[in-house]
C-alpha cells in the first residue's frame, strides 16, 4: 500500500479566511444562512479577473492558489474537484433570466460557467494543467469522492500528487428551498454557510506534511456488519486498532434527522471515543465534509495529544464515508 | 494493466430504446435528430435527437407509475440500466457488492425549469424537486434496481459519462469491487438548449461533423450504461464477455471555458494515455469514433489532435453525433455502446451528412465496411473545460 500525505490544506469560509484562528478564536453566528468570510482577492489575482468570477470560482481559486505556494507544486498530476451545487448562483441566474425574457436573448456569459466542472477546468487553466482532471457531484459525499479517486490512482502509482477539493456556495432562494425539505434551518442547527477548501495530496514521504492519510471507505446504507468491516480493514491496512485512534469527527450539525445517524454509528463503533463536530464550527454545507478533512489534518499538525482522527460523514440518503488520518 | 472485461451494456437515444433498435438505425444510417417535440421549448427551429417517447411512455416501458419528481434523466437512465443489468444477468441481490457510478451534468434541470416560477410559494413535493441535484438522478435511477454497494456522480460536462468509465475502472484495479456499472443519462433541458444556443454553436439543420460548412451542433438526450467487470468475477459468474476495456486516458486541455486549443492538446493527451495504458501503437487501432460536435472548433482542433496521435496510421473516423445529436453527459457511454455494436458486428460506424472536407481536417467514413478486422475502436468525449477523455475498448 503506498502512503498518501496530506501536505496542505487551506479554506475560506464562515469561518476566518485562510487562517487557523477557527481554532482559537472561533467566529459564532446566530443566522441560519451565513455567507462566506471573503479574503482580500486582489492579493491573489488581477482586479479584471475576478470580476469575470463569480464568488464560487474566486474562493476555489483563492484556496487553491495558496495550496500550490505552500507545497511549491505549479501543477498537480491530478486536480480532482467536488461541487454539489456548482455555480448556484450563476444557474438561477439564467432560470430568472429565462422566467423574465422567456427563451430569447440570453447572455452565454452565465451558462459558460454554469457547469459544475467550471471550477476544477478554470483551476486547471489558471495554472495550465494539463493532467488528469475530473469534478464529482454526489450530494455530500461530493469531497469524500475526490479523496477516494485520488487514493486509487496513487495506489495505481498513476499520480503522486493531487489537488482535491470541496467548493458549493448558496443562495437566499435555494437556502430557503433547502429549508423547506429540512436539511438545513431547522431549530437548533448549524448555521448554513458557504465553503471552498483546496488541499495538496502526495505521495512523497520526504515532503512536510499536515497528515498522513491511511483511508478511505465509501458504502450506499452499509449493514452494521458492513460497517464495523469497513473500519476493521481501515485499522487493519494501517496498522493499528481501535485505541490508536484519538478523537472521531462527525458531521452532526444539530438538526436531529441528520444527528440520529451518526449517534447510531457512534453508540456501535465508537461508545468511548472523544467527538469533535466540525460542522458546529465550519456550518452545514454539501461538501462540508471536505472542511471536516482540513479541521482534522490541522489539528492533528497542532496538537501533540492527538494520534490518528477517524472522519465519518453519513447523509440521510444513505451515503457514508469514513476516512482515517493518522500524524 | 488487469483485462477489465464488459459483460453488459444498455442504450437509449434518439435513434432507439435498447441494443437492437439502435443497431438496426446505425446500419441502416437512419438519423434520430428531428424537430422538436417532447421539449417545452419555443425553439422549433432546432433540430434536435430526443429519446422518442414521453415521461409516462418510459414509465410505462418500466412499468411504474408516474411521479412528478421523476426526471426525464431519470427515467431514460433506468431503460438503458435495466438493459445492462440483464444482458449481464446481474439481480437484485448482486447490486449490494457493485458500485454504481453514473453521470449527468442537466441532471434534474428539466424538472426544475417546469416548476421554478412558482417556487416561491412551493409545496413540499415542489421544494423537493427544486433541490435535486445531480447525485439525485443517479439515486433515482438506481432506485427501482436495488441497493447498490455504493454511488458517485460524474459531472465534467460533455466528458461526464466517459469519466465515469474511468472512476470504474479504477476501482476494479484497486481492488475496491469485482464488479461495476458505469455510464451516464442526461435529458434536454430549456436551460442548455438556450444556454448553448447563446453560445452560437448550435446548428439550424442536421449537424455536418467534419465538414468544411458544419455550422454547430444538434442537441440530444439518452442514457446508457456498462457492466465492467474483472477476470476472478467473470470466471465466478461464468459468464462470456466478448469485450474488454483495453485503455483509457483523461488530460486538461487547460486553455479555454468553452472552447479547444487550436492544436487539440488536451485530446491528444487523453488519447496517447489510453493507447499507452492499453499497450497499443497507433496501427493497432481500427476505428476511431471521434467526439465530433460538428462545431467549427471542436472539428478542427480534434482532427489537428487525432492527426498528431496517428500520422500516417490514421483508421477510419466518424462522429455518431449526425445520428444522435449531441448527448452531452451521456455521449461518452452512448458511443461506448455504439462501438461494442461495431466490434460484434463488424461495421464502421458511417459519419452522415458529410459532403466538403474541411482544410487541413480529418475525412470521415462514410462506408460501413470495414478493410479487415475491427479489435481496437477508440472513442474521445470532451468537454467544457477542456475536460478531455478518450477510451479503447476491444474484441476479445
Amino acid at each position: 500500500m503506498k502512503k498518501v500525505f496530506i501536505q496542505a490544506a487551506e479554506q475560506v469560509s464562515i469561518q476566518e479566511p485562510l487562517s487557523e484562528q477557527w481554532m482559537t478564536e472561533p467566529l459564532s453566528y446566530d443566522e441560519p444562512l451565513v455567507k462566506a468570510q471573503n479574503p482580500a482577492f486582489r492579493d491573489y489575482m488581477a482586479a479584471n479577473e475576478a470580476r469575470r468570477m463569480g464568488g464560487l470560482m474566486k474562493r476555489a481559486l483563492v484556496t487553491t492558489l495558496k495550496v500550490l505556494k505552500e507545497t511549491g507544486i505549479e501543477h498537480p498530476d491530478a486536480i480532482i474537484t467536488g461541487t454539489c451545487l456548482g455555480s448556484l448562483d450563476y444557474t438561477e441566474r439564467i432560470l430568472d433570466a429565462m422566467l423574465e425574457n422567456g427563451e430569447e436573448a440570453l447572455s452565454p456569459t452565465h451558462f459558460m460557467q454554469s457547469t459544475h466542472n467550471t471550477v476544477g477546468s478554470a483551476l486547471a487553466i489558471y495554472t495550465k494543467t494539463h493532467g488528469y482532471n475530473t469534478t464529482y457531484s454526489h450530494g455530500s459525499i461530493s469531497f469524500d469522492l475526490t479523496v477516494q479517486d485520488a487514493w486509487m490512482q496513487m495506489q495505481l502509482s498513476k499520480i503522486s500528487t493531487a489537488l482535491v477539493g470541496g467548493h458549493d456556495e448558496m443562495t437566499e432562494d435555494y437556502f430557503s428551498k433547502l429549508q423547506q425539505v429540512g436539511f438545513v434551518g431547522v431549530e437548533g442547527m448549524v448555521p448554513c454557510g458557504e465553503m471552498a477548501m483546496s488541499m495538496m495530496l502526495n505521495t512523497d514521504p520526504s515532503v512536510d506534511h499536515l497528515a498522513e492519510l491511511a483511508g478511505i471507505r465509501m458504502s450506499f446504507r452499509p449493514s452494521r456488519e458492513q460497517l464495523q468491516q469497513q473500519l476493521d480493514s481501515l485499522l487493519g491496512e494501517a496498522d493499528m486498532t481501535l485505541a490508536d485512534v484519538s478523537l472521531v469527527m462527525t458531521g452532526m450539525n444539530g438538526n436531529p434527522a441528520n444527528d440520529q445517524l451518526y449517534k447510531a454509528t457512534l453508540e456501535m463503533l465508537f461508545p468511548d471515543k472523544p467527538t469533535m463536530d466540525y460542522k458546529r464550527v465550519f456550518g452545514e454545507n454539501y461538501t462540508a465534509s471536505a472542511l471536516g478533512l482540513y479541521a482534522a489534518a490541522h489539528l492533528l499538525k497542532q496538537k501533540e495529544d492527538l494520534k490518528a482522527i477517524l472522519l465519518l460523514n453519513q447523509t440521510e440518503t444513505g451515503d457514508c464515508s469514513m476516512m482515517l488520518i493518522k500524524k | 494493466m488487469i483485462p477489465i472485461y464488459i459483460t453488459g451494456s444498455g442504450v437509449v437515444s434518439a435513434i432507439g430504446v435498447g441494443k437492437e433498435a439502435t443497431l438496426a438505425a446505425l446500419q441502416a444510417g437512419q438519423t434520430g435528430v428531428r424537430k422538436l417535440k417532447y421539449l417545452d421549448s419555443c425553439h422549433d427551429e432546432l433540430p434536435v435527437g430526443e429519446v422518442q417517447l414521453s415521461n409516462h411512455e418510459m414509465n410505462q416501458l418500466m412499468g411504474v407509475a408516474d411521479d412528478l419528481r421523476h426526471t426525464r434523466t431519470a427515467l431514460m437512465g433506468r431503460l438503458a440500466l435495466r438493459e445492462a443489468l440483464k444482458e449481464a444477468r446481474l439481480e437484485r441481490d448482486d447490486l449490494k457488492a457493485i458500485p454504481f457510478i453514473s453521470a449527468t451534468t442537466v441532471g434534474g434541470m428539466d424538472r426544475r425549469e417546469a416548476y421554478y416560477a412558482q417556487e416561491a410559494e412551493c409545496d413540499d413535493v415542489h421544494a423537493e424537486i427544486s433541490t435535486h441535484h445531480c447525485g439525485s438522478s443517479t439515486e433515482m435511477i438506481a432506485e427501482p434496481f436495488g441497493e447498490f454497494a455504493s454511488m458517485a456522480t460524474l459531472s465534467t460536462a460533455c466528458s461526464s459519462a466517459t469519466n465515469a468509465l474511468i472512476t470504474g475502472a479504477n476501482m476494479l484495479r484497486c481492488g475496491m469491487a469485482d464488479i461495476v456499472v458505469v455510464g451516464g443519462s442526461e435529458s434536454l433541458s430549456k436551460f442548455h438548449l438556450n444556454g448553448f444556443n447563446a453560445l452560437m454553436i448550435l446548428d439550424h439543420e442536421q449537424c455536418r461533423p467534419f465538414d468544411r460548412d458544419r455550422a454547430g451542433l444538434n442537441l440530444g438526450e439518452g442514457a446508457a450504461y456498462l457492466v465492467l467487470e474483472t477476470e476472478a468475477s467473470v470466471k465466478r459468474r461464468g459468464v462470456k464477455p466478448q469485450f474488454v476495456l483495453s485503455g483509457y486516458g483523461n488530460a486538461c486541455d487547460a486553455f479555454h471555458q468553452t472552447a479547444s486549443s487550436p492544436d487539440g492538446e488536451g485530446a491528444y493527451l487523453a488519447m496517447q494515455e489510453a493507447l499507452q495504458l492499453a499497450g497499443l501503437k497507433p496501427e493497432d487501432i481500427q476505428y476511431i469514433n471521434a467526439h465530433g460536435t460538428g462545431t467549427p472548433n471542436n472539428d478542427e482542433s480534434e482532427s489537428h489532435a487525432i492527426q498528431r496521435v496517428f500520422g500516417e496510421h490514421l483508421p477510419p473516423v466518424s462522429s455518431t453525433k449526425s445520428f444522435t445529436g449531441h448527448t452531452t453527459s451521456a455521449s461518452g457511454s452512448i458511443e461506448a455502446v455504439f462501438c461494442l455494436l461495431a466490434l460484434q458486428h463488424q461495421f464502421l460506424l458511417p459519419n452522415l451528412n458529410w459532403h466538403e472536407p474541411m482544410e487541413d481536417g480529418i475525412i470521415p467514413v462514410m462506408e460501413q465496411k470495414p478493410q479487415g478486422e475491427i479489435r481496437h475502436i477508440l472513442s474521445n468525449a470532451f468537454g467544457f473545460g477542456g475536460n478531455d477523455s478518450s477510451i479503447i475498448l476491444s474484441k476479445l
